[in-house]
């Protein structure tokens, strides 16, 4: 492990390797300096062929080093030359590349072959790239829907047939000069030489304008028949740890193609960085570091887009890492990329805070005063893992998820063609509920939903056909809500920041084309079945694309319900993206993002946030099979869901590590069923018994004022987005001003319960306290309060509840300024105040976020 | 509507003090019956509740069993019955209506049950208050809102206790029950949604496991509930199988039938299926019994004049095909026992011999929703069907070679069970009359009973269903109430839908009864059996019919005089296609009715248009229908009648002229307008050139229409020989420059004193251009 030599055997294992340097270092052991050389091996194939090597040196502490310029290269000349670290073939043969820095070495296997061959100039290969590379084929250009100055390019290259038949026919002797080719319009227009809405795209001299030149000189061929397509693509480094602004690091990209061959696409790729101020990456792929921070660079070439991890450090950064105590997997993945940011977690959080963020992530309630005073008197070393344990068996916890389960697969009535009755929604919801309740396993749920027949009211998951009728959207529905992916945009070109292509797009929508529907004899039921008839037809060719999954598999799909195969994949333990999915919805319910954010959004250029944690919760989710209880539990239970949410200075800025706890605002039902837990009220919804809690609303399209102004779903759509959770000004107003505070007050009587009950002012306060805050006041907050209440007590003309001041209690309580002012004996009066009090603390951002 | 009910009758209210005897109540209008349904063998007594009463004469019932034995107004919002139900009462649903006076009822249904009534006491919303009952009756209650109903009962160990309720099949409103049977614990033993034999309404069954205290609890199936949402819930250890196998027999004979589905398992019969009145299959229902308890609810069975195969598995492949050496006609019946099951049955059939293959299947209230295939015999499959009308398949074949054909039968979505029983009837091509009445108001009742007001005429729509017969029919009643006749009508081959007037004489004793309507063949050589099906619409919603019921007979009724006459001038020109008319009509008012009448046409011949409603104001006595004719209305003699309102004060009364005829014709003069041109402030001609189709007296008025803003044409007169007409046009220096394609010409011939409405010379181009600067 510690000879070089291995080191630069593979790419990626010199990837996991570099992930254990740092935890070694965490622990203080002394490590060595790293040589790394990128790509693991060379593969050179025509006379045209080369291949720009890539030398990283990486340094005890993680940080690496560019040192492609100054590290000496050498091989064999008799089998390719090298002009700086360029390796091109002279003959056929294999050996290897040597690099020597600083007195460490590596080697690299080196074949070439067909050294002395000048392959054609190919369309597909070599001249499509040059139109993605130079920008031409974007939406904003040529690729636009019509085109752009009557040239029309197919978006990002998905339509390579037509773009021929474009370039070579459709203007024929104009945009391609055979005669005298470097008059073509193509070329001139590209370089800038006639005027080009575009502007200039290339030199005269460059590689991109030779390549063309090269193909119109040769006659403009078009590709024969059978030639390589890509298959795969590489991005090296995976990840960088760059120190200080202004550091680079060239980054090297190869595709592999269907005949084995592998090609340096590096000048063809388009580079982009989702973070220019931290990692911005030149047209060329080299990487400039800038602000502190993290970046993925990505690399599109083909149909494929792939990225590299860039996390900028100031330069001599003074960090230690604290030393932390790890529960498991969680923290571990949590803590090393913390390390690698050089980022401390926050402290672990009070019992109390601990106690109120369980409640309401894994019940979606707040803890009652007896529970709060239990827990907190409890000297158990492990209360908080029994508490969770406590927490996941209660019925309140299937609610949650139901809730959120009904989100993902829309269910609700719609009345628009009475596609979906309110029966027929509710029985889909009951389904649900008794799914979840007896612990059937996610994958299980999911692969009766998608393979479903029958009458909706018979077997209520074949709604989830019935809601959606469009076998496109279906498709869509089915990748967004069970896997996560947005295939969306693969519907009309190839999807320009992710792998899919519109082959995969219309593969996928053929296990949904073969679906028959009928009204049953209730004419608010619809039977769905398996028509056997209908195929997924590519827009470009007219063919029907044989159904496959996303990521290629074509399955047997003969004389079956084309459902229950892909519902069988779907669940499989061998699907790579369900479990983990899953996984980060459950984590996302955990700490209001997920590794992956938004969930629902998959890509390769929205990368997760911490890949080892996402992988390994996965991996978890399978080998618990599928039961979401364990992983809930091990997140619950992790130091990670219980940091503080109190910062440090170096995990301020982090959003999307999970250093420290995030303040989120309650979620609309959640938010309504605690105010009403609070004061002691009882709601009625439609179909539910008075006193039901809103994460119980079956319908989608069931709502009130104050759950819509909270931003409940009204699941029309499968998207995660429509759980609004940003606060707003409506919100505000309406708690401060609307009537379901105020009523709920009033109606409650729990403060007038309390009085009757003869308690005293404190512990009253207490009470009101644990029931909104989950804590007792502060001595502070104590001590501001017990005279404002005094002198509202003595007050003639009380403030209105609308116009007290609706901050936290601790900024707006103030000590009377007369200290005349005597309590009043009037019990009407004190307990008017005190519900004041009360409606002061439902107002406070304590009580509306989860911390 | 109703608002403007309320309104005219409050206009009405200073005339009433002076006019009382003209103070005539329309229909009546029943909302609810209690109780809705009465024990075999019972005398019970049941109330009406609804609106316009206070003239209620009595009941009519559609179904046997039933005897009035006393009838009482108590107010104009209630009448009571006493009933006297026969001991051997048909069981199951029953229908009536009642009748006033001054017209009918809506339908409303009637249960004859095996079992005695209580009636629901709340408080009963949970097992712990649930009302205590005995086994084996009926409970009358309601689901008001989010309402659960619970009923105990003490069974033994081993007993069966059934529930089965009444919801939706009351056919007042869409509820839609669920019914469970719970341990006196609250822990829940069956529970049932809907059933595939009483669709939204379940049936509940366990044996009990133990001596003890059970709950019946019922409540609607999405907690939703209301006033109207009634039930007759029945508990007891009756049976209550979904099926019967198999689901047919011949006629006359004896055949031993297996009832399915209920929880005690298979219920054996013996029972001699019972002869058939002409010919023709039917379906029946029988009720299953057990111990002497009988199921309240029944299985439907067919009758049919050809004999039975029975599947003898396995069968389920071509080659294991329950063979018969029987000439069709046949009725193959079957299971299909297992999910993923095909019933295969192999017969011989003649070339050319051409036969209706009809499962009946969900018709029998089967769960299975079948998939017909028809193959040779060396298993080639040569037809399909899934669903025709329903989830019951239906094949036409020809047979193409004398030989061997196989038939299949199998669940669309492989499904099975013990209780997908199916049997498909092989039989020749029949010719079959339905005559039903058309829905006169969507999702309503209205006017779906004839009321013929004394020395008046009332009308309505029928509608004759022609399956594989060709030629005139005739519609016929032959005990209508004394004084009533209905026009003698016959339907031509087409249309399907013909108006018929009922007449009342002026001394004709008020009635109301239920009359058998007959269609038959005009020419009596031909043999098609035909009969009258209305069906009744009871409840609706959405654009969908939740349930509904049809009943053989049409309910008429003999009504006190009504205070006007509705009379059509019939007019003694055609109308012509494309052209358009005013329909006279006379109101013959009663002395002191001096209301406001609204007429309608009771029916446009194809191609003729209508206005909806016209009316004729207070103290008017004439008003006119517009209609136009399209292009291709059939020309043809039309019958045709006006249908009219007016109130009295008590709703409205409605009544009808006698059928008079209308002739669309072609037109006399077609044309053809010539591309025209003005500038602006200038003069010119437009030229129309005329096609004289038939010859006209004197001279006809034409005009022509449609111009741009600012251009007028002069009207011209033409003959009967004119080739051309030419229009002398002018356009005004105001005019917009434009190029009108839409011209036409309006030509008004009068002939008897009557005009003849042409609409001709469509898509007239004229250009109005700027003027050309001369200099």
């Amino acid at each position: 492990m510690k000879t070089s030599q291995k080191w630069v055997a593979f790419g990626m294992m010199a990837l996991l390797c570099n992930v254990a340097v740092w935890r070694l270092t965490a622990d203080n052991q002394p490590l060595p300096t790293l040589l790394d050389v990128y790509p693991p091996d060379i593969k050179l194939q025509s006379s045209r062929a080369s291949q720009a090597l890539v030398v990283c040196v990486t340094d005890p502490d993680g940080i690496t080093h560019d040192v492609s310029n100054s590290a000496k290269i050498s091989t064999d000349p008799k089998l390719a030359k090298i002009d700086g670290h360029i390796i091109s073939p002279v003959s056929d043969g294999t050996g290897s590349v040597k690099v020597e820095f600083n007195g460490m070495t590596a080697s690299v296997p080196l074949e070439t072959k067909d050294a002395t061959v000048n392959p054609p100039v190919s369309f597909k290969l070599d001249v499509m790239p040059v139109f993605m590379r130079s920008g031409c084929n974007t939406g904003a250009c040529h690729g636009s829907a019509r085109g752009k100055d009557g040239f029309h390019l197919s978006l990002f290259g998905y339509d390579p047939d037509g773009d021929y038949f474009r370039l070579t026919r459709e203007l024929s002797g104009r945009r391609l000069n055979l005669a005298l080719p470097a008059e073509s319009l193509l070329l001139q227009k590209a370089t800038g030489s006639v005027a080009h809405t575009g502007g200039k795209r290339f030199d005269k001299d460059s590689d991109l304008y030779k390549t063309l030149l090269h193909w119109i000189e040769a006659g403009a061929p078009s590709d024969s028949d059978g030639i390589p397509s890509p298959t795969a693509l590489d991005i090296l480094p995976k990840q960088i740890l760059l120190e200080g602004e202004n550091t680079t690091q060239q980054m090297t990209v190869r595709a592999h193609y269907s005949d084995g061959s592998v090609r340096d696409v590096t000048p063809l790729t388009v580079f982009l960085s989702n973070n220019d101020s931290t990692a911005k990456v030149s047209p060329a792929g080299l990487v400039t570091s800038g602000q502190r921070g993290e970046a993925f660079v990505m690399a599109r070439f083909a149909t494929f887009t792939v990225g590299a991890e860039a996390v900028v450090i100031p330069k001599d950064l003074q960090f230690q890492f604290p030393a932390v105590h790890e529960v498991n997997y969680i923290d571990k993945a949590i803590d090393d990329k913390l390390r690698r940011l050089r980022i401390a977690p926050s402290a672990i959080c009070s019992d109390e805070e601990f106690l109120r963020r369980v409640y309401i992530d894994t019940i979606g309630l707040l803890p009652t005063v007896a529970e709060h005073d239990s827990f907190m008197t409890s000297t158990d070393t492990g209360k908080r893992a029994k508490l969770v344990d406590e927490l996941l068996a209660r019925p309140e916890f299937v609610d949650l998820w139901v809730m959120k389960m009904s989100e993902l697969l829309e269910i609700r009535s719609s009345t628009e063609n009475n596609t979906v009755s309110y029966k027929a929604a509710l029985l889909y919801f009951d389904w649900l509920k008794e799914r979840l309740s007896n612990n059937v396993p996610i994958n299980e749920v999911v692969r009766q939903i998608v393979s479903a027949s029958g009458g909706t009211f018979v077997n209520p998951p074949a709604n989830f056909y019935a809601e959606e009728t469009d076998s496109l959207k279906l498709a869509e529905n089915c990748a967004q809500s069970f896997l996560g992916i947005r295939v969306q945009c693969a519907q009309c070109h190839n999807h320009p920041f992710d792998q899919w292509t519109m082959s995969d797009y219309r593969g996928f929508v053929g296990f949904f084309t073969q679906i028959g529907r009928k009204k049953a004899e209730d004419p608010r039921e619809t039977i769905v079945y398996n028509n056997g008839e209908g195929e997924s037809k590519h827009p470009v060719t007219d063919q029907p694309v044989r159904p496959h999954f996303l990521g290629g598999i074509a399955p047997d799909v003969a004389g079956k319900d084309r459902r229950q195969v892909l519902a069988d994949w779907l669940a499989s333990p061998d699907n790579p993206w369900f479990s983990k999915h899953f996984a980060n919805i459950i984590w996302a319910q955990f700490f209001g993002r997920g590794i992956i954010e938004p969930v629902d959004d998959v890509r390769v250029s929205n990368p997760p946030a911490n890949s080892e944690l996402i992988d390994e919760l996965g991996q978890k989710l399978v080998e618990y099979q599928y039961d979401f209880k364990k992983l809930i539990r091990d997140i619950c239970t992790s130091n990670t869901y219980q940091l503080s949410s109190i910062t440090n200075e170096t995990n301020e800025a982090d959003t999307r590590n999970f250093s420290h706890s995030s303040i989120r605002r309650l979620r609309a039902e959640v938010m309504l069923d605690c105010i009403s837990e609070v004061t002691g009220t009882r709601d009625k919804f439609r179909g539910l018994p008075l006193g039901a809690r809103a994460v119980q609303i079956a319908d989608g399209h069931e709502s009130s004022y104050f759950l819509k102004t909270f931003g409940r779903a009204s699941r029309d759509t499968v998207c995660t987005c429509e759980v609004a959770m940003d606060p707003n000004l409506s919100q505000a107003l309406h708690l401060l001003n609307g009537d379901t505070v105020q009523r709920k007050i009033v109606n409650g009587a729990l403060v007038k319960k309390m009085v009757d009950q003869q308690k005293t002012d404190p512990q009253i306060l207490d009470d009101l306290y644990v029931r909104c805050f989950g804590r007792k006041p502060t001595d502070e907050e104590r001590k501001n309060l017990e005279p404002l209440l005094a002198s509202n007590l003595a007050s003639e003309n009380a403030k209105p509840p609308s116009e007290s001041p609706a901050a936290m209690p601790t900024a707006s309580a103030q000590p009377s300024p007369d200290p005349q002012l005597q309590a009043s004996n009037n019990t009407d009066e004190r307990q008017k105040h005190l519900e004041d009090l009360l409606w002061a603390l439902l107002n406070s951002k304590e009580f509306m976020f989860n911390h | 509507m109703k608002a403007k009910l309320i309104h005219a009758g409050v206009l009405f209210c200073g005339w009433l003090l002076c006019f009382t005897p003209l103070l005539r109540a329309a229909s009546p209008s029943v909302s609810s019956i209690e109780p809705q349904g009465a024990q075999r063998g019972a005398e019970t007594d049941i109330t009406f509740t609804g609106e316009r009463l206070q003239d209620a004469k009595g009941v009519l019932f559609y179904g046997k069993g039933v005897e009035v034995t006393g009838f009482e107004v108590v107010d104009d919002k209630h009448a009571k019955a006493k009933l006297k139900i026969a001991p051997d009462s048909p069981l199951g649903e029953n229908q009536l209506r009642v009748w006033t006076a001054t017209g009918i009822s809506e339908l409303h249904m009637f249960y004859i049950d095996p079992y005695p009534e209580v009636t629901e006491v709340e408080p009963n919303d949970d097992p712990a208050h649930a009302q205590p009952i005995s086994l084996n009756v009926t409970v009358s209650g309601t689901i008001t809102n989010e309402d659960v109903d619970c009923f105990s009962v003490e069974a033994k160990k081993g007993q069966r206790i059934t529930a089965e309720v009444e919801g939706i099949r009351l056919g007042i409103t869409l509820f839609d029950p669920w019914l469970g049977i719970l341990k006196k614990d609250g822990s829940m033993l069956a529970s049932c949604d809907d059933s595939s034999l009483l669709l939204q309404d379940p049936i509940v069954s366990i044996i009990a496991p133990e001596d003890g205290t059970y709950i019946i609890q019922l409540r609607d199936s999405t907690y939703a509930g209301s006033d109207k949402c009634k039930y007759r819930l029945h508990v007891g250890t009756f049976p209550q199988p979904s099926v019967v196998y198999p689901p047919g027999g011949p006629a006359g004979e004896e055949l031993t039938l297996h009832f399915l589905g209920d929880v005690s398992g298979p219920i054996e019969k013996k029972i001699t299926i019972p002869a058939l009145e002409n010919g023709v299959s039917k379906t029946m229902s029988l009720f299953a019994e057990q111990d002497g308890f009988s199921a309240p609810a029944g299985n439907p069975v067919r009758v049919s004049p050809f004999p039975n195969v029975l599947e003898v598995k396995p069968n389920n492949d071509i080659a294991h095909a329950t063979k018969t050496d029987l000439p069709l006609p046949l009725a193959f019946n079957g299971i299909i026992a297992e999910k993923g099951d095909t019933g295969f049955f192999r017969f011989k059939a003649k070339k050319n011999e051409t036969y209706d293959f009809r499962v009946y299947a969900r018709a029998l209230r089967s769960p299975i929703d079948s998939v017909l295939s028809i193959y040779d015999g060396q298993g080639k499959q040569l037809a399909s069907n899934d669903d025709s009308g329903g989830p019951d398949s239906y094949l036409r074949f020809k047979i193409p070679a004398d030989g061997e054909y196989c038939l299949s039968v199998t669940d669309q979505i492989k499904r099975g069970g013990p209780e997908f029983t199916y049997r498909v009837e092989v039989t020749p091509v029949q010719p079959e009359l339905v005559l039903s009445m058309p829905q006169p108001v969507k999702d309503s009742q209205e006017r779906e009973t004839v009321v013929v007001p004394r020395g008046n005429r009332y009308g309505t729509v029928l509608r004759a269903k022609r399956s594989d017969f060709d030629g005139p029919l005739a519609v016929a009643s032959n005990d209508l109430p004394p004084g009533m006749s209905m026009q003698v009508v016959t339907l031509p081959g087409n249309p399907d839908t013909i108006p018929v007037v009922f007449e009342a004489t002026a001394d004709a004793a008020v009635a109301g009864k239920t009359s058998q309507i007959t269609l038959a063949p005009v020419d009596t050589a031909k043999k098609a059996p035909g009969r009258f099906e209305h069906i009744v619409e009871l409840v609706t919603g959405d654009n969908n019919v939740y349930y509904q019921t049809s009943v053989d007979k049409l309910a008429v009724a003999v009504a006190q005089e009504a205070p006007f006459k509705l009379h059509i001038v019939e007019p003694k020109v055609p109308m012509v296609q494309n052209g358009s008319m005013d329909l006279k009509v006379a109101v013959e008012r009663a002395n002191g009715f001096t209301g406001p009448v609204e007429i309608s046409m009771l029916y446009n011949p194809p191609g003729v248009s209508s206005q909806n409603s016209v009316k004729i104001p207070e103290g008017q006595n004439e008003g006119s229908i517009p209609l136009n004719a399209a292009g291709d209305a059939q020309p043809s003699k039309w019958q045709i009648a006006v249908i009219g309102s007016g109130d009295a004060g008590k709703g409205a009364v409605w009544v009808s002229s006698s059928i008079a005829q209308l002739e669309v014709s072609q037109p006399f003069v077609t044309a053809k307008i010539e591309r025209g041109y003005v500038e602006q402030g200038q003069s010119a001609t437009v030229t129309c050139k005329l096609t004289q189709n038939k010859p006209f007296q004197g001279n006809a008025k034409i005009q022509l229409l449609n111009l741009p803003n600012k251009v007028t044409a002069q009207d011209m007169e033409i003959t009967s020989t004119d080739q051309e007409v030419q229009f002398p046009i002018t356009a005004d220096k105001g005019s917009s420059t434009t190029q009108r394609k839409d011209l036409f010409c309006l030509l008004t011939i009068i002939q008897d004193g009557e005009p003849i409405v042409h609409n001709i010379a469509q898509g007239g181009m004229l250009r109005v251009a700027k003027a050309v600067d001369k200099k």
